[in-house]
C-alpha cells in the first residue's frame, strides 16, 4: 500500500434519520463510503444495516446540518476532488452537491461559527504531499491546494485564502479559542517539517501567529481538546509518531524508517517528534505537559481522543495506532508496523496510565476514530475506521459510574445543532465542562450529542448551557442516566 | 582579638582570585619547543586530509582522523617531555585537556550543525562521529574516566576533580548503555534482514525518550520531565555534558597546579 493511501480515512456519527439512534458514516480511501444505519434496540447488541453512498476515495467524514433545514447532512472530503455534500432529504435519501464554492482538494475540514453571526463557517485545508503524489501540476496544486476560510453569508460563502498549497500539509484542524479572548481561532496541524499554523481572530481579521505555541508535535496527526477540570483545566492534545515501546526489539522495527525520514530543524523550531499535551498556566500561556502526564509516546498514532470511558468524571484518552507502507516498513511483513491502540485512564491529578484491562488494545491499524454512545446506554462506545480491515465498534461494558447525554437544538438559528455551545454540568464534585463540536481528532466527525461521565455517589446540581451567541440557559432537575434534549426557542 | 583579625585576612586571601594556577596550566599546555613541530604536523596533516577528502572523495571523518593521527607523534613527544619536566600528573592533565578540547570541538560541531545550520539530527554528527558515534564516544568516555581516576590516584584530589570523576563515571555508564543498546538493536535488525542501518544516536539513560524518561516507574512523575535531564535531545544533552566536564576540568587542573 502506498504511503498516503495508508493515511486512511475518518468516520462520523450522528442521527441521520432522526430515529433517536446514532448512525455512522465511514469514509474510505479506495472504496465506496458507507452509512451504517443504527437499528440497535437498547439494551440489546448493536445492530446496523449498511448503505453504500457511491462516493469513493474519501478522507474526512462529518455529519452536520449544513443547510439549516433541521436534518443532518453528510460531508466527505475526497482524495481527488472537492468536498462533497450529501444533502439529507429525509427517509434515508440524499442529494449530492459540492460543499465549497471553489475546487479545493481538501484533506480535512472543520466547521464552527467563527465570526459570531450565527451561521456555521468552514475551514478546509489540503495535504500537499498527496497532491504531489497524485501528480497534479504545480499550477493545479496552487489552484486546488492550500488552507481556506469560508465565511457563510446569506447567499453562499466568502472565500479567504489563509495559506498557499506549498505550506499546507494539513492532517487536522481545530477551531477553538486559543488566546482566551472569547473568539474562536484557527489551528491547522501539519504533517512533516511544516509547522502547525495558527490564525487568531482579531478586530482586523485573521492574524497568523506562527510562534503561538512554545512546542508542537512535529507531525501533528490529530488534534483534540477537553476540560480536565481540577486536574489542569483546558487541555489540547496532539498525536505524533513516537514508539511507546523502546525495547531493542521494537526500536529495530522503527529505526530503518527513522534513518530515511529526515526531521529538519528551522530557525526557532518548536516541533517535537512526540505527542503534545498543552495546558494553560496562570498567565494564559500554553505549555507542554505530555511527558509528565504520561501521554507523550503512544506509537505511530493517528486519532487521539479524550473521553470519560469509565464514567468516573475524569477524562481518559484513547489513541489508535499503526502504519502500513512498503516504502517505510519494507523490512516488516506486508510493510506493516503493527502496534496496539493505547487506552489511558485519567486520574484526579491529570495523569494518564495505561488501562490494558479495558480490552481496547486492538492491532488493526486504526485511523479515524470517535467515542460516541452507540447503544444509548449512557457510556461512550468507540468506533474505529481501520485501514485494510473491517471497522470496529468497541461496546463499552466497563463497570463504573453512570452517564448523562445532552443534545441541543436551536431551531431558529442557522446553526441548528448549536455547534460551539459550551455545557457546564454542576455536580457535587465540581463542574464538568464539554462543548458541542463537529470535527476533532483525525478526519472524524463527532455526534452533536455531548456525554458526561458521573462517578458513583456524585449528584447533579444543574446544567448550564452557554449557547454559541453567548446566551445562557439553566436546566434544573437533571438526573444521572438521562438523555437530556434541550431545545432553544427564541421568541 | 588581633589573632582573629589575622585569621580573617588569611581566609580572604585564600579565596582571592589567584592566577598562578592558570599560569601554570598555560605553561603545561604550551607546546614550547614543539611549536614548530605542532605547526608543521598540523599543516602537513591538513594538506593530506584535504587531498583525501577533496580528491580522494573520502568522507570528512577520514580527513579529521588524518589530522589527529598526524598530530599524535608530536603530541606524544611533547607529553613525554612534560612528564619529565612537570611530573606524570601534570602531563596527564595537559594531555586530557588537549584531547578533551578536541572532543568538545566535536560536540560544538554537532551543535552548530543542528541548531545553526538546521541539519537533521542524523546529519548532525560532528566531524569524527560519522565513523561510528557509539564506538567513538564509548571508547572516549571510558578513556576520560580512566585518566581522571589516575589523576585522582596521583594526588589531584581537589573537590572539583572529584566532582569531575563522578560526572565522567556517569557519562561512561551512559555511553556503555547506548553502545550496548546499539548492539542489541543491530542484532534485531539483522534478524529482520536489515544490514544497511547503523542505529546510531538512539536515546540513552538520560535525555528525551531515554530510559529515565520512559521507565515505567517514572511515568507520570516529575522525573520524566526534568528540564534537560529527561527532556533534552541526545545531541544537546551530550553537548552540555561535555561542556560541564570542560568547565570542571579547567579549574580543577588550575587548582591542582596552584596547590603544587
Amino acid at each position: 500500500m502506498r504511503t498516503y493511501l495508508a493515511n486512511g480515512a475518518g468516520v462520523a456519527a450522528g442521527d441521520l434519520d432522526d430515529d433517536g439512534r446514532i448512525d455512522l458514516v465511514f469514509a474510505s480511501v479506495d472504496n465506496d463510503s458507507e452509512i451504517l444505519w443504527n437499528a440497535t434496540v437498547s439494551p440489546g447488541a448493536p445492530d446496523f444495516t449498511d448503505m453504500r453512498l457511491s462516493v469513493p476515495n474519501t478522507r474526512a467524514a462529518a455529519i452536520i446540518d449544513v443547510d439549516a433545514d433541521g436534518r443532518l447532512d453528510v460531508v466527505l472530503t475526497r482524495r481527488n476532488a472537492a468536498p462533497m455534500l450529501l444533502r439529507n432529504l429525509g427517509d434515508r435519501r440524499f442529494v449530492r452537491d459540492l460543499l465549497l464554492p471553489n475546487h479545493l482538494i481538501a484533506y480535512t475540514i472543520a466547521f464552527a461559527d467563527l465570526n459570531g453571526d450565527g451561521a456555521l463557517d468552514i475551514v478546509a485545508a489540503s495535504y500537499q504531499a498527496e497532491l504531489e503524489r497524485e501528480a497534479y501540476s504545480s499550477q493545479e496544486q496552487d489552484a486546488r491546494g492550500g488552507a481556506f476560510y469560508y465565511q457563510r453569508t446569506a447567499t453562499g460563502y466568502l472565500v479567504q485564502r489563509l495559506a498557499d498549497s506549498a505550506s499546507t500539509q494539513a492532517l487536522a484542524i481545530a477551531l477553538i479559542d486559543l488566546d482566551a479572548d472569547g473568539r474562536r481561532d484557527i489551528w491547522i496541524g501539519n504533517d512533516f517539517d511544516q509547522h502547525d499554523q495558527i490564525w487568531l481572530r482579531t478586530n482586523e481579521g485573521w492574524q497568523p501567529r506562527g510562534d503561538f505555541f512554545a512546542v508542537t508535535s512535529h507531525s501533528t496527526m490529530s488534534i483534540d481538546w477537553a476540560d480536565l477540570g481540577a486536574a489542569g483545566g483546558a487541555a489540547l492534545f496532539t498525536t505524533d509518531m513516537n514508539p511507546y515501546d523502546t525495547s531493542p526489539q521494537n526500536l529495530a522495527r522503527w529505526v530503518p524508517m527513522m534513518s530515511v525520514t529526515a526531521q529538519k530543524l528551522t530557525a526557532g523550531d518548536v516541533q517535537l517528534p512526540a505527542n503534545v499535551m498543552q495546558l494553560r498556566d496562570d498567565d494564559g500561556v500554553w505549555h507542554n505537559e505530555a511527558a509528565r502526564r504520561g501521554v507523550d509516546a503512544t506509537g505511530w498514532s493517528w486519532s487521539g481522543r479524550f473521553g470519560d470511558f469509565d464514567n468516573d468524571g475524569l477524562q481518559d484518552l484513547y489513541v489508535v495506532n499503526g502504519m502500513v507502507a512498503l516504502d517505510l516498513f519494507g523490512h516488516l511483513p506486508d510493510g506493516a508496523l503493527i502496534e496496539e491502540n493505547r487506552a489511558l485512564r485519567g486520574d484526579a491529578d491529570g495523569r494518564f496510565t495505561l488501562a490494558p484491562k479495558w480490552g481496547l488494545n486492538s492491532t488493526a491499524s486504526g485511523r479515524g476514530m470517535l467515542p460516541v454512545d452507540i447503544d444509548g446506554d449512557g457510556d461512550l462506545d468507540i468506533v474505529i475506521n481501520n485501514l485494510r480491515g473491517s471497522a470496529r465498534l468497541f461496546e463499552n461494558r466497563l463497570c463504573g459510574g453512570n452517564g448523562l447525554l445532552v443534545d441541543l437544538r436551536w431551531r431558529s438559528a442557522q446553526n441548528t445543532r448549536a455547534v460551539g455551545a459550551q455545557l457546564e454540568l454542576r455536580t457535587s464534585r465540581g463542574v464538568l465542562r464539554r462543548d458541542v463540536r463537529v470535527m476533532s481528532g483525525y478526519l472524524s466527525g463527532d455526534a452533536p450529542q455531548v456525554h458526561f461521565g458521573i462517578a458513583r455517589g456524585v449528584t447533579i446540581e444543574g446544567l448550564d448551557v452557554i449557547w454559541p451567541d453567548g446566551a445562557r440557559s439553566q436546566v434544573h432537575d437533571v438526573q444521572v442516566g438521562e438523555f437530556v434534549h434541550v431545545v432553544r426557542e427564541d421568541r | 582579638m588581633t589573632a582573629m583579625k589575622i585569621e580573617r585576612r588569611r581566609s580572604r586571601n585564600a579565596w582571592r582570585f589567584d592566577l598562578s594556577g592558570w599560569r601554570a596550566l598555560l605553561t603545561v599546555l604550551d607546546p614550547r619547543e614543539y611549536r614548530r613541530h605542532v605547526l608543521g604536523a598540523l599543516i602537513a596533516s591538513f594538506i593530506a586530509a584535504a587531498i583525501c577528502v577533496r580528491l580522494g572523495r573520502f568522507p570528512l571523518w577520514v580527513g579529521v582522523l588524518l589530522v589527529l593521527v598526524g598530530l599524535l607523534p608530536v603530541g606524544i613527544a611533547k607529553w613525554r617531555a612534560d612528564a619529565y619536566r612537570f611530573g606524570a600528573v601534570a602531563m596527564l592533565l595537559g594531555a586530557l585537556l588537549t584531547v578533551q578540547g578536541f572532543h568538545t570541538i566535536e560536540h560544538i560541531a554537532q551543535w552548530v550543525q543542528y541548531h545553526m545550520l538546521f541539519w537533521t539530527v542524523r546529519q548532525s554528527v560532528g566531524l569524527l562521529s560519522p565513523a561510528n558515534a557509539e564506538i567513538v564516544h564509548f571508547v572516549w568516555n571510558w578513556s576520560v574516566l580512566i585518566v581522571v581516576a589516575l589523576l585522582v590516584r596521583g594526588g589531584a584530589r581537589n573537590p572539583l576533580m572529584l566532582v569531575l570523576l563522578a560526572v565522567a563515571a556517569v557519562h561512561a555508564v551512559e555511553h556503555s548503555y547506548t553502545f550496548a543498546r546499539q548492539l542489541l538493536v543491530l542484532s534485531e535488525l539483522r534478524a529482520l534482514g536489515v544490514t544497511n542501518v547503523t542505529a546510531q544516536g538512539l536515546p540513552g539513560i538520560f535525555g528525551r525518550d531515554g530510559w529515565l524518561a520512559r521507565s515505567a516507574w517514572t511515568q507520570g512523575t516529575f522525573l520524566c520531565s526534568l528540564p534537560g535531564l529527561t527532556t533534552a535531545t541526545r545531541l544537546d544533552l551530550h553537548f552540555y555534558w561535555n561542556l560541564l566536564e570542560m568547565l570542571l576540568l579547567l579549574p580543577a587542573a588550575a587548582l591542582h597546579l596552584r596547590e603544587r
